[in-house]
Parts: structure tokens; sequence; C-alpha cells
């Protein structure tokens, strides 16, 4: 009911400051938008990728409040390039239920500013993606794709894949609980916890991430990555040195706006980003269930080991 | 042995003395004279002390605060010995004898260089939160009702149930350190083993290793992260009903409330091949009650209600103590090499066997 309470008002100050004449501005630029287009936004159907001026409800302990089931609805855990429809694999059996769509990219600029090593290393990915074979050393993750195998998606792509995740957040630590593959990731707020490591103890699909409040924005630095996970379905990939920078932006009651610098030497020539929004999931008892793919991939992951019928 | 503890889902290797790990305490500790000193009133007599100077933490939100790291670490086995027979305590010597001879235990098992020989041994995966020193379980079982400390009789039904296939089904062990493995396939292997699902509760219960328990808070929610496969239970607490019963999940679908500073937890909607202890997962009901009792305890208990299986139901408390944390991700079928091994080692053999019959044959 509180929250509730607090959506209201936020929602209240919103249009104060709307009928006050204040310019709305992008969230995702932070451009502002000229006055012409403002006056009358609030009876106009809104434009895709402009946001009124809002600020976030607040926790009891005063912090921007990201409590809530998320979801982000673009095709990028497909590509996160833009790219064109395609059939999905064995379309002689899977038909449109394997297809694959089309979609416009998160990558600012369009392009993964690739060194030319690294871009040969993606295309091969990309054509071993579904070349599974779990050997009893790492070499298990030399080919294919991990969201193939349901291993961990890692960060970024656990924020866009097509499954909700649940923010539960604590005064000193934010839970980010993923539906696919039973994610997880803890986000460690309290810098002055002698408890919390500042370095990864040990390297991690979902790495090591520490949190902080930059006014309205979530703003979570993680390093400590294994070297396994993918971007997409395309081969776009990282290795051990990957550091993520989010940023988690409320910009209206049902939007998070989410950016992220990618950073890795071994394998960019720079740090890029990407960006899009995430919605709120607003079904009545939203919850998130199981998706527990392990138990849908264990003939692919271990058929190669199982008892053959005499020959 | 509960069928609840987490068998190690590793290398064959440490199934040979995983039997060993399992095997109750008390098998091992020194026969002692139980104490005619009245445990009962010691433990009334500290925590009265404690109470002095502890007041129950609360969150921004006013409710207690669970969150933080906890481990359900304790050598008391589920069902009371016969040796305790009308016993609810053990004497403070008797329990420090049975904490020792627990440890003592995983350390029998270290090998020389865990790094060389990485196997899951108790100085690197169960001990943590003994070297943190947390006091020992005095109860000589975890139930405590009924009050003879077994599990109530199964009904007719449950007894003629057959049992989930678990870690331990795919040997039949001889005993003597073998045994006949069954992994024809890798379902053969049980859905711990696999990486499926391993003992994230409910309920809580101590296990060989990784006992550790991540509790995160909100307002509405309170999310429970074992340690041990990094499995989550997220818990409304807004008074939303059940998913519907088409809706069956291998931690089941928990709701919760607060009871004055008790947090209660009700779980159903579970999965058939994770029914607790072979239950019924369309009769059973789990309630668990979390109090936090002091800075660094919390009483916790359960109540397995499912009329399917027993004959009333049954309750036990598992003490949960702090521990500092943080938990680090378990991330299980991702270096699952136990099933290659297993499989291919079976395989393997089957080829050898082949091979010698048609030796012999000529």
């Amino acid at each position: 009911m509180r929250s509730y309470l607090r959506i209201i008002a936020a929602f209240a100050a919103a249009a104060a400051f709307l009928l006050a004449g204040s310019s709305p501005a992008s969230a995702q630029s932070a451009q502002p938008v000229p006055p012409a287009q403002s006056s009358a936004a609030q009876n106009r159907i809104p434009t895709p990728g402009q946001f009124p001026p809002y600020r976030a409800p607040r926790t009891a302990d005063g912090k921007p409040d990201f409590n809530g089931i998320w979801q982000a609805f673009v095709t990028a855990n497909i590509d996160i390039q833009d790219h064109d429809a395609q059939a999905g694999p064995h379309p002689d059996v899977f038909g449109a239920y394997g297809a694959w769509p089309g979609g416009q990219g998160i990558v600012e600029g369009g392009e993964i500013p690739y060194k030319p090593e690294a871009l040969a290393k993606k295309q091969a990915n990309a054509e071993k993606r579904m070349v599974v074979n779990i050997t009893s050393d790492p070499h298990r993750h030399d080919t294919g794709d991990p969201e193939l195998k349901c291993y961990s998606a890692g960060v970024p792509r656990a924020n866009y894949m097509p499954y909700p995740f649940q923010i539960i957040q604590g005064p000193d630590t934010i839970l980010f609980a993923y539906e696919y593959a039973r994610g997880v990731r803890t986000i460690y707020m309290n810098p002055n916890d002698p408890n919390v490591p500042k370095e990864a103890p040990a390297d991690s699909w979902m790495g090591w991430s520490h949190g902080h409040f930059e006014g309205d924005t979530l703003v979570i630095d993680s390093t400590g990555f294994l070297p396994y996970s993918w971007f997409d379905r395309a081969g776009d990939y990282h290795s051990e040195a990957l550091h993520v920078v989010e940023r988690y932006t409320q910009v209206s009651p049902y939007h998070i706006m989410y950016e992220a610098t990618i950073d890795d030497p071994n394998v960019f020539t720079r740090p890029w980003k990407i960006s899009f929004p995430l919605y709120r999931r607003m079904e009545k008892n939203i919850q998130l269930v199981d998706f527990n793919c392990t138990e849908f991939v264990l003939d692919l992951l271990y058929g190669q080991y199982s008892k053959r019928p005499a020959k | 042995m509960t069928d609840c503890s987490p068998l190690p889902p590793r290398a064959i290797h440490i199934i040979a003395i995983a039997s060993v790990l399992f095997t109750p305490a008390w098998l091992f500790a020194q026969s002692s004279r139980p104490s005619t000193k009245n445990s009962k009133t010691t433990n009334a007599n500290k925590a009265a002390a404690s109470s002095k100077t502890w007041t129950m933490p609360r969150n921004p939100y006013g409710q207690p605060d669970l969150h933080g790291y906890w481990t359900s670490e304790s050598f008391t086995p589920l069902e009371r010995p016969a040796k305790y027979q009308g016993r609810e305590f053990l004497t403070e010597k008797e329990a420090e004898e049975v904490q020792k001879a627990g440890l003592e235990r995983g350390y029998d098992h270290t090998y020389d260089d865990p790094v060389e020989e990485p196997v899951y041994d108790s100085t690197t995966f169960g001990l943590t939160p003994a070297l943190e020193g947390y006091a020992p379980n005095k109860r000589t079982s975890l139930i405590v009702d009924p009050p003879d400390g077994k599990l109530p009789p199964r009904t007719p039904e449950a007894m003629k149930r057959p049992r989930a296939i678990g870690d331990r089904d795919y040997i039949e062990a001889d005993g003597h350190g073998g045994g006949v493995v069954h992994a024809d396939t890798p379902r053969d292997l049980g859905v711990r083993t696999t990486c499926i699902s391993m003992s994230g509760g409910p309920p809580i219960m101590p296990g060989a290793y990784n006992n550790g328990l991540y509790i995160q808070q909100s307002e509405n929610y309170i999310v429970l992260q074992a340690e041990y496969g990094s499995e989550l239970r997220i818990i409304p607490l807004d008074g939303r009903p059940h998913v519907s019963a088409n809706i069956r999940q291998w931690r089941g679908d928990g709701r919760g409330h607060w009871e004055g500073d008790t947090l209660v937890v009700e779980t159903t909607n579970f999965r058939p091949e994770a029914a607790f202890r072979n239950g019924n997962a369309k009769t059973m009901k789990i309630t668990e009650r979390f109090k936090r009792v002091a800075a660094d305890q919390i009483e916790y208990s359960f109540t397995i209600d499912d009329p399917g299986t027993w004959t009333k139901p049954w309750t036990a408390i598992v003490p949960l103590h702090a521990i500092k944390g943080p938990l680090f991700e378990y991330a299980c079928s991702e270096s699952n090499m136990d099933v290659v091994n297993i499989m291919a080692g079976e395989r393997a053999t089957e080829k050898a066997a082949r091979a010698k019959a048609k030796g012999s044959s000529k």
C-alpha cells in the first residue's frame, strides 16, 4: 500500500513538472526536447526513447526503489547488433516455432569495436554455436552457445534474454534473480562492509558486483568474470578481462532505462555501450516461475556418453 | 541418514567415503556417560543473559531483520538415536564431543593437497562455519514433534510409493566400496548429480557441506538462497494466493507472512521429484518459522504436513547460526564433470567386459 502511494505521489510530481512547462528529456541521451514537442505531451502518444522527467519511488531508507519484476523486449539475445529474421535450426522440424525474428540492435553506433583477430573468433563462435561437446575439462566451453546448454547467461546478457527477472532490494545488497537457468547476482551496496571483498574472490559466470546510487541511477560495476559467457547467439563474446558498468535509471513507474559500458582490452579496441528499456511486468500476482532448463538439455550435453543398443 | 542430505554430486571416487560422511556423528562419538547436569537450564540461563543486551534488529520497514548469512550446519540427526531415548537434550559435554567428532570426521577425509586432488573434503567445503565458532546443537534429534524424536509412521500409500530417483539410487552399493552403477542415460544419475535440483529446500536441512544460507529481505519479499547450488526461493509476503495447482516447482511455491516477530512461510505446489523425503507432492505442505532469537542465531523450525505420506504432521528445529559471508556462485551444471566421468567410466567398463568376454570365448 505504501509503495502504491509512493507511485501515485511520483505520478503527481511528474504531472506537476509537466504542467509547469518544464522540458521533458530523453532519458537515454538526456538531450532536451524542444518545447514545441512537449507542450501537449501529456495528451499525445509518447515518443519512443523519450520520457518526461521522473523521480523514482523511494525505499523506507530513502534510496531509489528498484523492487519489481522486469523484462527487456528486444531481440538482442539473438544478436545484439541489427539483424534480419532467419530460420532457426532444423526448420524442417521446428518451422516457425524455431525461427528467429529480426530486430534492431542495442549497440550504440551499431558496431562492436572488435580487434581483427577477435572478430574472427566471434564469427567462428557463430558458426559453431550448436556444436556441443561436453568434456570433463574446460574445453567443454570451446564451442556452442552457453544458452543452448542452459549455462549461466552472464552479464549483460541475462538482462535482455526473453525472460523476466526480479530485483529484490535490501539496504546493503540488491539481489537480481533471473528466471532463465535460475540465474542470480548479488550487488554489494555497502562499500564499508569488511566481509565483502573489493575484488572477486574467484571468477564466476555472473561476475562480482559492487553498486552505488548516483541520484536516481543505480550504477553497478562488475568484474571477475569467467571467459565463457557470450553476449548473444551470434557469437559475440568477451574474455576474463570483461568489465561491465551498468546504469539503471527509472524513467517512469513502468520503465527502467538500462545502459551498460562494456570494456575488455583483450577483445575490443575501445569500450562500447548498449542501451534499451526494461519494462515492469504488471500482471496481477506476477511471479517468476521455474525455467530450470538443465533438465531439458541432459541428452544434448551427455547423450554422447549414453549407452547405445548393442550392434 | 536422511535423503535430504546433499550427497556430493561429485567424482565417483568419493562415493566410497560418502557413506562415511553421512553416517550420524553419534556412531563416531566417543561413548560418554550422560551427565546429570541439566542442559535445558543452562540454555535458559544463557538466553536470559543474552536477552538483556540484545534487541531485535529491524529493517527500515520495522520488520525483524533476518537478512544476512547463516549456516544450518549441525551434527544432530533428524531422528533420535536409541541411546538418547527419552532425552531431548545432550549435556554440554556430550554436545561438544558430538561436535568435535563431527568436525574431526571431516578432517579424517582431508586429502594431502586439495588443490592437486580436488575433492569435496570438509576442510575446504564444510568447516568454515565451524572455524567461525558456532555453538553446538544440544538437541538429541532435529525432530521435536512427535516428542519421541522419531518420524511418525508412514501411510500405506507412502509405503507402496516408488522411491523418487535421487543421488544414491544409481549405485547399488555392495557395502565394500563397490557395487553396481546404473548410468545408461544421464537421467539414471538423478536430479542432484545432473545439477537439476540440489537441496535448496524447503525445508532447510543440515548436510555434509555448503550449508550456507543467504537471506535477502525487502518490504514485500523474503529470498532464501542456498549456498549449495545457489538455489533461490523467492517468497512474497503480500498475502497473494498460491499459484494454480497446475504449476509445480522444484522448490515449491512459498507464501510468507509475519506473525509478530516470526516469519511464517507456507509452501505447496511441489514437483513430484522434489517432494521432501519421497513425500506426496500433491498433499505436502511445509510450514517454516524463522525467529531471530539472538544477534547470531535464528531459531528455524519446519512442520511437514503430508497426510498422503505420514499419519500425522511432524516438526523439526534447525538452528541457523550467523556466518560472515558472502556466499559464492555455485554454477553446477556448467562445471559438472561427474556426469561425464561416471558415464564415460561405465561405457569403458562395459567395453572392457565385452573385450574380455570375446577373448575368453576364443
